[in-house]
């Protein structure tokens, strides 16, 4: 896992059945992305929080998941470590032919960071 | 055709674009080397995929930075992903493999950019997207 425990870590995780699942994870304020997105300015990437989604999915199924395609991936709010320490990750995740479906958001009980639709290998 | 530098407001360990090589009306082409330090690089020697992602949005944010330098901004403009879609991946660039995308941008409305972008290495497509951009003060 290349973000795990570098970028953040799983505070808990409990599975809901049916495919998903729900992990509560701090965002690590140390992570040395933070020194170029953006200088003096930390602002989380979104491309880190896909990454993350990847792989609380590949925690759920077990397989190291590849994102093949993404039909719809919304950033509804700027989320950086300071705004939003721990969020929650909801996974669903279903397989057929070899193909996982994977939907996805993060988000606290204050609002809702990134919606993620896609699909991964 | 400019430093780097200039045109983005990333800086290490995330810079995911290497070059502009060239801006004309609405189309621009970016290229970037992936080396043994970049950020998304797995221990199989190839980038995650949110790492192609992020360079065609760091494709897009060079091109909005030189067109902001164009008409007189000293500092690169700090954009935003507000949403992705359409991305297809077809594999993942490995260390050593030259990347370059051509970025088209699309209408702006309400400081919200929508554009395409294709990255290809050596004529082969390795990856095609949309994305919408917006520009933080715009």
């Amino acid at each position: 896992m290349l973000l795990e425990n570098k970028y953040y870590k799983v505070l808990r995780a409990r599975e809901e059945g049916d495919g998903k699942a729900v992990y509560h994870i701090a965002l690590l304020p140390d992570c040395n992305v933070y020194q170029g997105h953006f200088p003096g300015q930390p602002v989380c990437p979104g491309v880190c929080n896909i990454q993350t989604i990847k792989e609380c999915a590949s925690l759920l199924t077990g397989k190291e998941l590849r994102i093949s395609s993404i039909k719809q991936c919304l950033l509804t709010a700027v989320a950086t470590p300071t705004v939003c320490p721990e969020v929650d990750v909801t996974v669903q995740v279903s397989e057929a032919d070899g193909k996982y479906s994977i939907v996805a958001t993060i988000s606290d009980e204050r609002r809702q960071y990134m919606a993620f639709k896609g699909e991964g290998v | 055709m400019t430093d780097i530098k200039n045109l983005i407001p990333q800086r290490s360990p995330i810079m995911m674009v290497d070059e502009l090589l060239e801006a004309k009306d609405d189309v621009a082409r970016c290229s970037l080397t992936i080396r043994e330090d970049n950020f998304f690089l797995e221990p199989d020697g190839a980038i995650a995929e949110p790492g192609v992602i992020e360079h065609i949005a760091q494709s897009a944010s060079a091109f909005a930075g030189y067109s902001a330098m164009q008409a007189g901004a000293t500092e690169p403009p700090v954009g935003y992903i507000g949403e992705i879609k359409r991305f297809r991946l077809n594999r993942r660039p490995r260390k050593g493999e030259t990347i370059v995308t051509t970025i088209t941008m699309g209408p702006t409305v309400g400081g919200v950019t929508i554009i395409s972008g294709e990255t290809v290495s050596d004529g082969e497509t390795i990856a095609t997207t949309q994305m919408k951009i917006y520009v933080a003060g715009e």
